[in-house]
C-alpha cells in the first residue's frame, strides 16, 4: 500500500494508549487472570487460536486479555507474535482416524458406528440468561459433580473403562474414543463417490506466500482452517440460501470435537516423538448430487476442520469445502466462490482493510473534495471528471 | 518427583551439562491428512519450546508444547541421564512410567464425565 503518513501527535497517541491499559489493568473488579480465561471463556480461547492459526492456550488467553476480549484483534495480536517464532518442523501428518474425540453426533444416522456423544453442549438447551447467583450457581455443580462420583451409599461410582458393544447409559460404549465413521458406511454401501487420491501431493503453505485463485483445494482448507468465523458463516449462509445461484442440500455427516496427537520426527534417532495433543473440531457434510454432470446415484462429502471447539466454523468450512468442489474450486480451475473464500474470509485481511479506514484520509479527501469543485465548475456536477486518478483497487489507494 | 526436581538430581550426580541448543521457542506446522480425498493440508501451527543437551558424554533433546524454557531444559537432562544407566536412567523410568499412569487416570476420569452423554435418539413416526 502506498501509505503517506500523517506525522505528529505521539503525546495524544500515548495518552490514547495509556487509557486502554490503565482502564484495563487498574479496574476495580478482580484481575481476570489467564487461567480464568482458559477455565471460564473456553469458546473465546478456542476462537483465537482458530483464526490466528496457532496453538497455544496461554498465548491465545493473553492475547484475549491485552485485545480487551476482541478475539480479532487478539488473533492479530496472536499471528504478530507468530511472525517473530522461527519454525522448526512440520509435524507427522494426522490420519484424523487416530484422533480421539471428546464429542461426537452423527445427524444423519440415528446408529453409527460408535456412540452418539453429545459430550460438553448446550445444543438442547433452551437460550434464557441464566441469573443465578455465582455463589448458588457453584454451589450446584459442586452437589452434582459430588453425586456423579459418589453413590448413594458414599462409595466411588465405578469408572471402568467400557469397550464398544457394552451395555452403558446407552448400547454403544466410548471405546479408545476412536471411532468408524459414516463415510465407511457410505463407502460400503457404494453411495459415496470416490474421490480418494493415491498420491500425496505436498500441501501448500498458506504462510509462506499468500494464496490466490485458482488455488488447490489444500490451500483453500488451510484458509479456511484460520478464516474469521463469522466471515465463513457468512459465506455458507449467502451460498445455502442461494442469491448467488447455489442450492445446496446438506447433511451433517460427522460432528466432532477431538483431540489429535502431536508427533514430530526425533533429530538424533529419527522415530516419531508425541509431543502432546491439540483440540480441533471435524465435521464431514454430505452433499446430494443433484447436477446434469453428476453421479445422481451416490454422494459426496465436504470437509471442515479447525483448531479448538468452534463447530459454527467447521460446519461452514465443510460444507463450502464440498460447495467450492461441485463450483470448479479447489484445484478444479477456480470459481467465484473459491475467490470469496480465499480473498475475503480473514480476519486480519478484513479487519485490517476496515480499521484502516479510521486513519487519517486528509489528503486523499480533499483531493476527491477538489474533484467535486472542479466538477461543480466545470457544470458537470453528475458525471465524473475524464482522467481523474482513480485507483482501480481502493486498497492500494494512497492514506493520508 | 517433577522433572525439574530430578534434573536438578540428575546434575547433582552427573555434573554440569553442555548446552547444545539452549531452549528456544519455535513453532511446528501441524498436518493432517483428511478422510474423503486422503489429501494432507496444514491445520496451524503449535508453538512448542526445544533444548538439546550433552551431559556425562550421552546427548539428551527434548521438545514440548508451550513457551516453558526450564520444563524443556530440564527434560533434555533427563533424556541425557536416562542413557547414562544405572539407578539414576531407573529414576527417569519411574518419572516417564508416573506420567504414563497419570495420562491414563485422567483418561479414565474424562471416560467417566464423558460416558452419561451418550445418546440414542428415538425416532417420531
Amino acid at each position: 500500500m502506498g501509505y503517506a503518513a500523517a506525522r505528529g501527535g505521539l503525546d495524544a497517541i500515548a495518552a490514547a494508549e495509556d487509557l486502554v491499559r490503565d482502564a484495563r489493568d487498574l479496574a476495580d473488579s478482580p484481575w481476570l487472570g489467564l487461567d480464568q480465561l482458559i477455565d471460564r471463556q473456553r469458546l473465546a480461547v478456542d476462537r483465537v487460536m482458530g483464526e490466528g492459526g496457532l496453538w497455544d492456550p496461554r498465548l491465545a488467553a493473553r492475547a484475549l486479555q491485552q485485545a480487551e476480549g476482541d478475539t480479532v484483534e487478539a488473533s492479530h495480536l496472536l499471528r504478530s507474535y507468530r511472525a517473530t517464532l522461527p519454525r522448526f518442523s512440520y509435524s507427522h501428518p494426522v490420519d484424523m482416524d487416530d484422533a480421539k474425540v471428546l464429542r461426537r453426533i452423527v445427524p444423519a444416522f440415528r446408529n453409527p458406528p460408535g456412540p452418539q456423544l453429545l459430550g460438553r453442549t448446550t445444543d438442547y438447551t433452551g437460550r434464557l440468561l441464566d441469573r443465578t447467583d455465582d455463589d448458588l450457581a457453584r454451589e450446584r455443580a459442586e452437589k452434582r459433580v459430588m453425586e456423579s462420583t459418589f453413590d448413594a451409599d458414599g462409595d466411588v461410582v465405578s469408572n471402568a473403562t467400557d469397550t464398544a458393544g457394552s451395555a452403558s447409559s446407552a448400547s454403544v460404549g466410548l471405546g479408545d474414543r476412536r471411532h468408524r465413521r459414516l463415510l465407511e458406511v457410505l463407502r460400503d454401501m457404494d453411495l459415496l463417490v470416490d474421490r480418494r487420491r493415491t498420491d500425496d501431493p505436498k500441501p501448500v503453505d498458506i504462510t509462506r506466500a499468500a494464496v490466490r485463485p485458482p488455488a488447490l483445494r489444500s490451500a483453500v482448507l488451510a484458509t479456511m482452517a484460520r478464516a474469521e468465523t463469522g466471515a465463513l458463516v457468512n459465506l455458507w449462509y449467502r451460498n445455502i440460501l442461494g442469491p448467488d445461484g447455489y442450492i445446496h442440500e446438506v447433511t451433517l455427516g460427522e460432528v466432532r470435537h477431538a483431540e489429535l496427537p502431536v508427533t514430530v520426527t526425533h533429530p538424533h534417532t529419527g522415530g516419531p516423538v508425541d509431543i502432546g495433543v491439540v483440540r480441533a473440531t471435524e465435521v464431514e457434510a454430505i452433499e446430494d448430487l443433484d447436477g446434469a454432470d453428476e453421479d445422481r446415484t451416490r454422494f459426496d462429502a465436504g470437509y471442515g476442520l479447525c483448531f479448538g471447539h468452534n463447530e459454527k466454523k467447521a460446519i461452514a468450512m465443510a460444507n463450502l469445502d464440498i460447495a467450492c468442489h461441485r463450483d470448479g474450486g479447489g484445484g478444479n480451475g477456480g470459481s467465484e466462490l473459491e475467490q470469496s473464500i480465499l480473498m475475503t474470509t480473514d480476519g486480519l485481511d478484513a479487519s485490517g482493510f476496515l480499521e484502516h479506514l479510521k486513519l487519517p484520509h486528509y489528503v486523499t479527501f480533499r483531493s476527491m473534495v477538489d474533484r467535486k469543485m472542479a466538477m461543480r465548475a466545470a457544470g458537470r456536477s453528475d458525471t465524473a471528471v475524464d482522467g481523474a486518478p482513480v485507483p482501480a483497487d481502493p486498497r492500494e489507494g494512497d492514506c493520508a | 518427583m517433577a522433572v525439574r526436581e530430578l534434573a536438578e538430581h540428575c546434575l547433582r550426580l552427573l555434573g554440569e551439562p553442555v548446552i547444545v541448543t539452549p531452549p528456544e521457542t519455535g513453532i511446528v506446522m501441524m498436518q493432517v491428512r483428511e478422510p474423503i480425498v486422503r489429501e494432507r493440508f496444514h491445520l496451524g501451527e503449535v508453538v512448542v519450546t526445544r533444548a538439546d543437551v550433552e551431559l556425562a558424554g550421552h546427548r539428551g533433546w527434548s521438545i514440548r508444547q508451550g513457551t516453558d524454557r526450564v520444563a524443556t531444559l530440564a527434560a533434555a537432562i533427563c533424556d541425557a541421564a536416562a542413557q547414562s544407566g544405572g539407578e539414576i536412567a531407573a529414576d527417569v523410568e519411574r518419572l516417564c512410567a508416573e506420567t504414563a499412569r497419570s495420562i491414563e487416570r485422567s483418561e479414565a476420569d474424562l471416560a467417566t464425565t464423558l460416558r452419561p452423554t451418550i445418546v440414542e435418539f428415538e425416532e417420531l413416526d
